[in-house]
Formats: C-alpha cells, structure tokens, sequence
C-alpha cells in the first residue's frame, strides 16, 4: 500500500521538494548573509555603546525578501489544497477508489496509508518551511523582538507544522464528505481561512490570562522586556474603570487613548513633551495601563495553538474514517 | 487436429453443431480412431462457447460410442458413425466436384443444379422402390 | 468439473435483496441462485438494477432489507471474501497515470493470490503496452486491461459491468474466450451484464433477467428456454391458454396474436403453431412489458426445490 501511494503521488512530492529546495536555497543565503550583516553590526555599537539605539538604525534584509518569507504562511493552505481536498475525491471521482477496494485490502488499511502518509509529510514540509524561516529570522527576532506578534508567530516555530497537518485533515475530509475536487477546494480554503483568522486573531490572546500592570504616572514601573505580545494598553480613570480604547482607532491617539477621551483639562498638553501630559494626568488621578503576553509565554502559546489545531485535525480524520468505512463506495 | 467453427445464427444448438462436426470429419477422414479431440479449454478459448456445451457434445458422443473419454489424457476417438468408410466421402467430393464444374460449363446455374439433383435424387428413390 | 446441478454450495444466493436510495429504489425483492461454474448474464434494460445488484454482490453497497450470500459468506463484511470476488465496473476505473505493468506490480502486493505472468502474457498477446500510462490507451485496450486484472486475482466469483461494451468484435470474442477458459479450468463462476445478445447467447448457460428493478427471470438458459413457447394463431379468445399457462408477452393485430408463454403442460390447441423460443425473444418478452407481481416471486429454475 505504501508503494502504491508513493507511486500515485509520485510527481506532487518531486514537485514540493524542487520548490521547497528552492526555498531552502534563497533562506540559506539570504539568512546568512543577513546573520553576518547583524554580527558586524552588533560588535560595532558595543564599541560605541549605541547598541539600545540599533533596532532604529539597522535593516535587516530587503521588503521584497522580508514579504516573500512573511507569504510562507499560505504554505499550510496550499499543503491543504494540492494534498489534502485531492486525496479521496479525486478517487471519488475517477472510481479508482473502487478499484483499490476490490484490491482483497480493508478499506481501513487504504485508508491508513494514504491519510498517515499524507498528513507525515505535511508535518514534514510545515516543519521543514517553518525550521527555514525560524532559523533566517533569529538575527531579526534578536534585533527587533516582534516574533510573538501575529503575522511573525504564525510562521516560525511550530504552529506552522499544527496549521500543515491541520488543513490537509480539512481537505481530506472535505474530499471524502463532498466525493469531488471542486467543491472540496473551495470548503477547504474558506473554513481554513475562516478558522485561521478566528482563532488567531480571537482566540490566541486569551490561552493564557494576560498580565495586566496597572502603574501610576510619575512612579518608576518596569516596562516588560523580550519580545512580549502587547494586548491593549490605555489610561484608567478616576473611578477605575479604563477609558474608552476602540480597536479600530487609527487617529490622534495617547497611549492608545484618542484624544478625545482625555480629560479637557489636560488636552492641551497632548502634543508636548511626555512629561507635562503624563503629571496633568496623574495629578487628576488617572493611571497608565498595559496587558500583554509575556516573552516566556511564547513557546507555551506556540504549544496551545499547535495543540488546537492537531487535536482539530485528530476530529476531521475520525469523522473522515467513519464516513468511508460506512458508506456504499 | 480438428477446429470447430459455430454458427451463431444457426438453428442447430451449438452443442448438436460440435457433434455433427465431429460426425463429418469421420466421415472425411479428418478424424479418425485413435485421434485425440482438443480439450474443452482448447475448444473454449478457440470459440468463447460455454464449456458445458462443449461438454455436453462430448458426452453425447460418448454416448453414441464415437469417443471415450481417458481420465488425464483426454478424450480419443474410438469409433466411426455408420457409413460408408472414411475416404468414400473425399473421392466423392472430388468427382462431384468435377461434375459440378462440367455442369457449370455446360451453362447450369446452381439452382439448376440443386434442382436437377432433386430430381436425380426422387428418381433413384422410385427406382429402389419399383 | 461437473455441469450437474451442483448441489454444492451455490455461487450467489440471495433472498429478497432490495435497496432504497432516498428518492428511488434500485432493486426490491431480488431473490436469485447462481450455482458455482455457471457464466450467467445480467441482462435487463438501463436502469434496472443490474449495477446495483453487481454492487451489492461486491460488497460495495449494503442492502436496504434481505440478504446476500456469496460463497457461502456475506460480503462487504468479510475481508478473507473479498480476496474471492473480482469486480470491473462500467467505468473501468483504472489508475490512468500508471502503467499495466505498474497495475500488476500493485495487484501483486495487494492481493493474497496473484499471477502477473497470467496477466502479462495475455496483455502481450493482444499486443496491449505494458509500460505505456493506461490513460492513454484506447477505450477498448482500457477494458481489456482491466479484465485481465480481474483474473490476475484468481477470484471465485467474477462480477463484471457490462465489460465488453467498449470492445470491437475481435476483441469481444477474445475476451469472453479467455473468460469462458479460465471458468472451464475449473473453481471460477462469472456474472456479466450485457446488452449483446448474441455474446451471452454464446458464451453463458445462466441467465439472470431483471426489468423494473425485480427480477423476471433466473435460471439456467436451456431450461428456460424449454420452458417457454411462442404460438402464433388467429386473432381469437385466448382466455384458456392464459388460464393454463402464464402469459409473458402478446402480440394481437387485426388478424393475427403472437403468444410468449411459460408453459405448465403440454399446450392443446390446434389453432396455433407452436415454435421454440430464442433468447433474444425470450428477453424480449419479458423487457417489454410492465412486471407483473406474480413474477416477483420466482425462484430459480433448473435448481431441487
């Protein structure tokens, strides 16, 4: 049965291993090039001491390459679509199925073979594409500290293997449910889509309660340090209760407050050096606040969300082996 | 070796055609006794007919004691339908031959022939009769 | 091998086979026997069943009520089963990126008892490609390749969907000489389902008849076929010959009625002319007709009651 599945798809493997090759190629170059470039200038700001100013003055790599590694995270959709929704349809469709089953196997063991080879190498190539783009972004994680922000988080480490083997389970049981390519490929992508934004724009802040530091203006407070994931930050009132800080909000804003918010008596001085802000603010009883994820948190929030979308993935192939040893071929 | 060629749009069943065939080529000496008829698989794969058909025409030549069948080694004939001996036939085949060609010359066509043979044939009848 | 009525275990059997798909029925009350050895054709018009029922003997699809044994086992359920039945659907569904030879490399890993060499030699013989991608052979050579296939698995049971419908007449001939072979070598008994007549004229001594998803006939051809009579006569009352025998079909113009009929007796009346039946009628007759209930409840002939 392994062979059989090796040969059937043969030609998709020896194409994602030229592309992932490729990949690989451009990383490795690029990567050290750019490892070299941060080294360099790391050794020249500790002679000058100007190293807490470097994150201001050193680009790291090109927009072009920086937006090409910021795309792998398609990656696991297309593993989704070009593996997973193909898989059982396609069989569906052409009868080869029915042929397999009059085979003398058990349509568990076909089975078996074809969704654990399927989802291993998606594992594989998820890890393998994540490893390249972990490793190619240390030198930026180090300098920039952004890699718990949404958008870095969801391609290094080891979500992407979670997401991988996740969407190719989607598609397989799409393809298995629906018996046709098409429509298997679209379900496949609008639910990936769909559960991708939920639960990594709505769900991913609340795995862990976030730490909440309430500090009085005027006071010395420990900003946190690493690369913590900021959650919402504003100004409490009087009573205690924050003020009004709107997600969308994009315009004149202190402290993630907009301006609007702040008491008249202090508006005035928004635009003036902190300092005059932040007394007429504490003086009136008001007090700064920020929730975050902190950096330790990082490899336990990689964790949970891996752990999400594997135990997801464990769901769709149970659902996927009820269906087809039950039902006529 | 003798082939069988079957009729489908014939009304002979195919078993009775099988027979009849076996039956003829004794008669032309095609076969004869000692002769190893194919087996029902050679039959089989040479015409796509059902081997119980093939196997119900052995048996009936079994039964008229034309074959017999050797268990391992096949089915052999062991005798001769009645009649005259095996090359009357071939030299009567050849000299009608002739005749037919001479016929043909002389301007016959064949359904003058056939019916100048029935009547030859109704005479020689009256004339064993009388 | 013996052509006697095999009091041996039957082939097929089943008993009030159906199977209801939501807005249709496929088959009801099919109740059939096949005995081992036999070719028996599947004949009745589209949509009739006939896929289905190859189906359900597969074990690809479970029945909605009655039962369905094959070689003395249920299939579908039984794994050991399934390395005895070969199937080639209508679609001839074959891996079309993939060789014959890569065809018999996989049915010798995935089936208990495989002969490639069988499988080689007659695919070489009909000077079919074995390295070629079967996608791109012609329809026919498909269908040759997945026939020979099926017999690579030494199944007990062959069970094939109108399998030499994309075949010229040579290659029709070749194929059910092959297949008539191997169930001559003895331990193999095929179901075909087949529009051409005089094929399954040839080749099969079973005949399984099914029309508006029941089954009308089932039984070894011979004695069907003894069994029934046309009689041609002047238009007159028929009434005792319907009442002595069953009526299958009739034929009444101004002058003259055709009578197909399933004799009980010997037929006395000297206004008809009997003649035999042909299969070809005999199918006929009983297509062209709605099915009578009375029908429905045929067991097989030829078979001890």
């Amino acid at each position: 049965m392994t062979w059989l599945v090796w040969r059937q798809h043969r030609n998709q493997a020896y194409f994602a291993a030229a592309a992932l090759v490729a990949f690989a190629v451009l990383v490795l170059i690029t990567g050290l090039q750019m490892a070299s470039q941060y080294h360099s200038a790391l050794t020249a700001c500790t002679v000058s001491h100007s190293c807490g100013n470097l994150a201001n003055t050193l680009t790291l790599g090109t927009p072009l390459l920086s937006l090409l590694v910021t795309l792998t995270v398609v990656v696991p959709c297309l593993l989704g679509l070009f593996w997973g929704a193909p898989l059982v349809a396609r069989e569906f469709e052409t009868g080869t199925s029915q042929f397999a089953w009059m085979q003398s196997i058990s349509r568990g063991r076909w089975l078996t073979a074809k969704v654990g080879w399927a989802l291993l190498a998606a594992a594989a190539w998820g890890g393998a594409v994540s490893a390249l783009v972990t490793w190619w972004s240390s030198p930026a994680n180090a300098l920039n500290q952004q890699n718990f922000q949404p958008g870095q988080f969801d391609i290094q480490g080891i979500v992407p293997v979670g997401y991988a083997v996740f969407a190719v389970a989607l598609g397989i049981a799409a393809g298995t449910i629906l018996r046709r390519t098409l429509p298997a490929l679209a379900v496949t992508l609008g639910v990936f889509v769909f559960l991708r934004l939920v639960i990594g724009q709505d769900l991913r802040s609340h795995y862990l309660t976030a730490v909440t530091v309430i500090y009085r203006f005027g006071h010395a407070w420990r900003h946190p340090t690493g690369s913590y994931w900021l959650i919402a930050q504003g100004l409490i009132g009087p009573g205690g209760h924050a003020l009004n800080t709107p997600a969308s909000f994009s315009g004149a804003a202190v402290n993630g407050v907009p301006i609007a918010e702040i008491p008249a008596t202090c508006r005035a001085l928004a635009f003036q050096p902190n300092l005059k802000l932040t007394s007429c603010l504490a003086s009136r009883g008001y007090h700064g606040f920020i929730s975050y994820q902190p950096a330790s948190r990082y490899w336990a929030f990689q964790g949970i969300e891996t752990g999400i979308f594997v135990l997801l993935a464990a769901a769709l192939i149970a659902v996927t082996a009820i269906v087809v040893l039950r039902r006529d071929a | 070796m003798i082939s069988f060629r079957l009729d489908g749009r014939s009304v002979v069943p195919p078993y009775l055609q099988i027979v009849q065939q076996v039956r003829q080529a004794l008669r032309m000496g095609v076969l004869d006794v000692g002769d190893k008829l194919p087996t029902v698989r050679e039959v089989v794969g040479a015409t796509a007919v059902n081997p119980n058909t093939v196997l119900k025409a052995y048996r009936d030549l079994e039964r008229e004691g034309l074959v017999e069948p050797r268990a391992g080694h096949g089915t052999f004939v062991v005798g001769r339908p009645p009649g005259p001996p095996p090359g009357t036939h071939a030299l009567l085949a050849r000299s009608l031959g002739q005749w037919v060609r001479g016929a043909r010359e002389a301007g016959l066509d064949d359904e003058s022939i056939e019916s100048l043979l029935r009547i030859t044939l109704r005479a020689a009848a009256e004339e064993e009769t009388a | 091998m013996t052509d006697f009525q095999s009091a041996a275990l039957p082939a097929i059997a089943t008993r009030g086979l159906a199977k209801h798909y939501r807005k249709r029925t496929a088959l009801t009350d099919c109740t059939i026997t096949v005995p081992e050895g036999r070719i028996s054709a599947l004949i009745g018009p589209n949509g009739a069943g006939k896929t289905t029922l190859l189906r359900l003997l597969a074990g690809l699809a479970t029945p909605t009520a009655g039962e369905v044994a094959v070689l003395g086992a249920t299939p579908g359920r039984d794994l050991a089963l399934l390395a005895e039945i070969g199937f080639v659907a209508q679609e001839i569904p074959l891996y079309r990126r993939m060789s014959a030879e890569d065809h018999i490399r996989m049915g010798a890993r995935l089936n208990p008892r495989w002969d490639g060499a069988s499988v080689r030699q007659r695919l070489e013989s009909l000077s079919i490609p074995l390295d070629q991608a079967v996608g791109t052979l012609s329809g026919g050579q498909q269908a040759q390749v997945a026939l020979m296939l099926s017999l690579g698995k030494r199944p007990r049971l062959l069970l094939l969907d109108e399998p030499v419908a994309a075949l010229d007449p040579l290659a029709r001939r070749q194929f059910l000489a092959t297949l008539a072979e191997a169930v001559a070598a003895g331990g193999l008994t095929a179901v075909l389902s087949s529009h051409l007549i005089a094929d399954l004229e040839r080749t099969c001594d079973h005949l399984i008849l099914l029309a508006a998803s029941r089954v009308q006939l089932c039984g070894d051809i011979d004695t069907l076929l003894a069994e029934h009579q046309v009689l041609v006569g002047p238009r007159k009352d028929t009434t005792a010959i319907e009442r002595d025998h069953t009526l299958v079909h009739a034929v009444r113009t101004a002058r003259q009625v055709t009578l197909l009929i399933r004799r009980k007796g010997p037929v006395i009346d000297p206004a008809f002319e009997a003649a035999d039946v042909s299969l070809e009628e005999l199918v006929l007759g009983y297509m062209g007709q709605d099915a009578p209930p009375a029908f429905a409840h045929l067991t097989s002939v030829g078979e001890d009651q």
